[in-house]
């Protein structure tokens, strides 16, 4: 068990900036994952945290030692591969035991270790066979073998579930969730599905273009998002982002007539848009509205539904999760109004204004 | 449409069909046919013999010697070049210096025609003034003057290794070939697991080129079964038949002594044997395939 610590860390490729001084500390056994859209270096810094590639400038530190000269297997790291990285000429057990006969252990010794490994991942029953003969999730559980049965400091996940069927991915979540608690290890985790970020990390990493946009727990990126890029990332369906437009001195919602003062107790100039999620979007009387939209389309999940709705204030729909008897139907008007405590307000630039 | 197009398979495939049986099928069966009479090879009249000439074959103590030689000649003619071309990769892979020269280098030879490169290697075996013999004499400084194609004891060896020398260069860019597609993620876990030189090289790299071991010993089987030109060029079969391979000998028995019956027997058993590697190691590449995919 360690404590990883990233002290002003970037990388270049080239002239290509990827990573820009980023900072950041997981404690011992905490559960962080890395979320962000495709592109923006999550797979890098991993690859700098295990040493596969080289910091263009900062410091690594793993368990208070700086490991930024050392190479992979000198830091006491584990990786697991979205690709599984499995010897397609060996079998499970081999491909389990590899780090260990690297290491010269004897063979008993090793071949006791391995059953334990496959016992805790439950693939006792596979040992013999090669990886091809394994389902997406076999594989994946003896890649995750492979590397604990070393008993690493810290563990790193590289987008381990997306090459497996939601039904799948679902079940391999609760896994590793269970592997974290048993283990105890320091998990580093890069996604980009944040039902995944959501549900296992203590906190969360919010990576865009090579920056940490907010860090925190789940719940706190949920409620308190600290600008809009974070607010629009984390959160399914998406929160709806509702521009604000100034006309002789009145503030609007978007290009509709609906003005936006009472949406705002706090109003300052700087106020550019306007976020609430689908879940504070409500039905209301025409009195009490904020907005009026036309519904489009109504998807009926089963256990809520979702209604899109056409206003003037957006040029997209706006999403409204509504309870699953919702009688909704295309073609109808009704009124808006967002639950008040939950607005979020972003400046120009999308930093969140805070309203508290 | 239909109809033209159903001309122009016709005639496309007309050309690649004649030829397979003008140049392979034909002298395939006629081969076959001669060998059953003591046909001298030009004259018109010939008689059948019966197996005759496949009982000499069994008597023949040039045969068996052939048998010896040729299998001497495929198992050097296969470990030599795959050997050397798996080490040359290997260590231009891993980034010595002025590897993209050697690689070219290493594979010029290729280029050349046996006939050139016997003739290259005639050269260095000289026995007066040969490149061999004069760097043993810098470094022993006594001149052997060494006849080393004209000796029993060296004869086949040395052909060998100027065939090796030949044929190296081409394994190693298959072997090369092999290493870019391993993918790097497998590599990744060797550096991160903690794996040497030596252990990622012995684990993990030869195993996983065992694609490109297969493309190059088929090519290697292929070619040293073919490997007669260079053989004609530099010894002829001898001396004393110390480098008379089966093709070696068909051709002497047909071509020098116009036993032209008793050659194509030869070459219908030779045909037999070719057969039956290639079986061997298709059955082999089927195992391959299912590891590996
Ligand atoms: N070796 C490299 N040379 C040059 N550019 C690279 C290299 N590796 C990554 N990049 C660039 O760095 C950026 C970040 O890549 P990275 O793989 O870290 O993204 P990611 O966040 O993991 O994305 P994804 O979710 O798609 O996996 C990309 O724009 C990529 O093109
Ligand atoms: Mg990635």
């Amino acid at each position: 068990m360690a404590d990883i610590e990233l002290r002003n860390v970037s990388k270049h490729f080239g002239e290509a900036e990827i990573i820009n001084g980023v900072d950041f500390k997981a404690g011992h056994g905490e559960f962080i994952v890395f979320v962000g859209p495709s592109g923006c270096g999550k797979s890098t810094l991993l690859r700098l945290i295990t040493g596969l590639d080289q910091v263009s400038g900062g410091q690594i530190l793993i368990g208070g030692e700086d490991v930024t000269r050392l190479r992979p297997s000198q830091r006491g790291v584990a990786m697991v591969f979205q690709s599984y990285a499995l010897f397609p000429h060996l079998s499970v057990a081999e491909n389990i035991g590899f780090g260990l006969r690297l290491a010269k252990l004897p063979k008993a010794e090793i071949k006791q270790r391995v059953r334990e490994t496959a016992r805790i991942l439950r693939v006792e029953d596979l040992l013999d066979r090669k990886p091809r003969q394994l389902s997406g999730g076999q594989r994946q559980r003896v890649a995750i073998g492979r590397s604990i049965i070393r008993n690493p400091k810290v563990f790193l996940f590289d987008e381990p579930l997306s090459n497996l069927d939601a039904a799948l991915r679902v079940l391999m979540r609760l896994e590793i969730a269970r592997l974290h608690k048993r283990l105890g290890t320091t998990m580093i985790y890069v996604t980009h599905d944040q039902t995944e970020a959501m549900t296992l990390a203590d906190r969360i990493v919010v990576i865009n273009r090579g920056r940490i946009e907010q860090i925190g727990s789940p719940i706190n990126l949920y409620d308190a998002p600290a600008n809009r890029f974070v607010a629009g990332f984390i959160g399914s369906p998406a929160m709806n982002f509702v521009e604000l437009s100034r006309r002789e001195g009145d503030c609007y919602l978007g290009a509709s007539d609906q003005g936006a003062d009472a949406l705002l107790p706090q109003f300052t100039g700087e106020a550019a848009v306007l976020g609430v999620r689908p879940e504070h979007v409500m039905l209301a009387d025409a009195d009490m509205a904020d907005l009026r939209a036309t519904v489009e389309i109504v998807e009926k999940l089963g256990s809520e539904t979702m209604v899109y709705l056409q206003t003037k204030a957006m040029d997209t729909p706006l999403t409204m999760r509504a309870p699953p008897e919702s009688r909704l139907a295309p073609g109808e008007r009704v009124s808006l109004r967002f639950e008040r405590g939950h607005i979020h307000v972003f400046d120009h630039e999308g930093a969140t204004i805070s309203t508290r | 449409m239909e109809r033209s197009t159903g001309y122009w398979r016709v005639a496309l495939l007309a050309l690649p069909v004649t030829v397979f049986a003008v140049f392979i099928v034909w002298p395939l069966f006629s081969s076959f046919y001669y060998s059953f009479t003591d046909w001298n090879g030009f004259n018109p009249d010939y008689d059948f013999v019966g197996f005759t000439n496949y009982a000499k074959i069994i008597t023949d103590k040039l045969f068996l010697n052939a048998v010896i030689n040729t299998v001497i000649w495929m198992l050097a003619a296969i470990l030599l070049p795959t050997a050397l071309g798996l080490a040359l990769a290997l260590l231009i892979d891993s980034r010595v210096p002025g590897g993209a020269l050697f690689k070219s280098i290493f594979y010029l030879p290729i280029c050349l025609s046996a006939v050139v490169v016997g003739q290259i290697w005639i050269w260095i075996y000289q026995p007066d003034w040969g490149l061999l013999n004069t760097v043993i004499a810098q470094v022993t400084g006594d001149h052997p003057r060494y006849a080393w194609l004209a000796k029993p004891d060296t004869a086949l060896g040395s052909v060998i290794v100027a065939w090796s020398w030949q044929q190296t260069g081409l394994s190693m860019v298959i072997f090369l070939a092999g290493l870019t597609s391993i993918p790097g993620d497998l590599l990744e876990v060797c550096e991160i697991e903690g794996a040497n030189v030596w252990q990622r090289t012995r684990i993990v790299v030869i195993p996983l080129l065992t694609p490109a071991t297969v493309v190059v010993v088929a090519l290697s089987v292929i070619n040293s079964l073919k490997g007669f030109d260079i053989l004609y060029i530099m010894t002829g079969g001898g001396p004393f038949h110390s480098s008379d391979t089966l093709a070696m000998h068909m051709y002497n028995e047909s071509f020098k002594k116009y036993l032209m019956g008793y050659g194509s027997a030869i070459s219908v058993v030779l045909f037999l044997i070719a057969l039956t590697v290639i079986r061997i190691y298709f059955r082999e590449l089927r195992r391959v395939d299912e590891i590996y995919g």
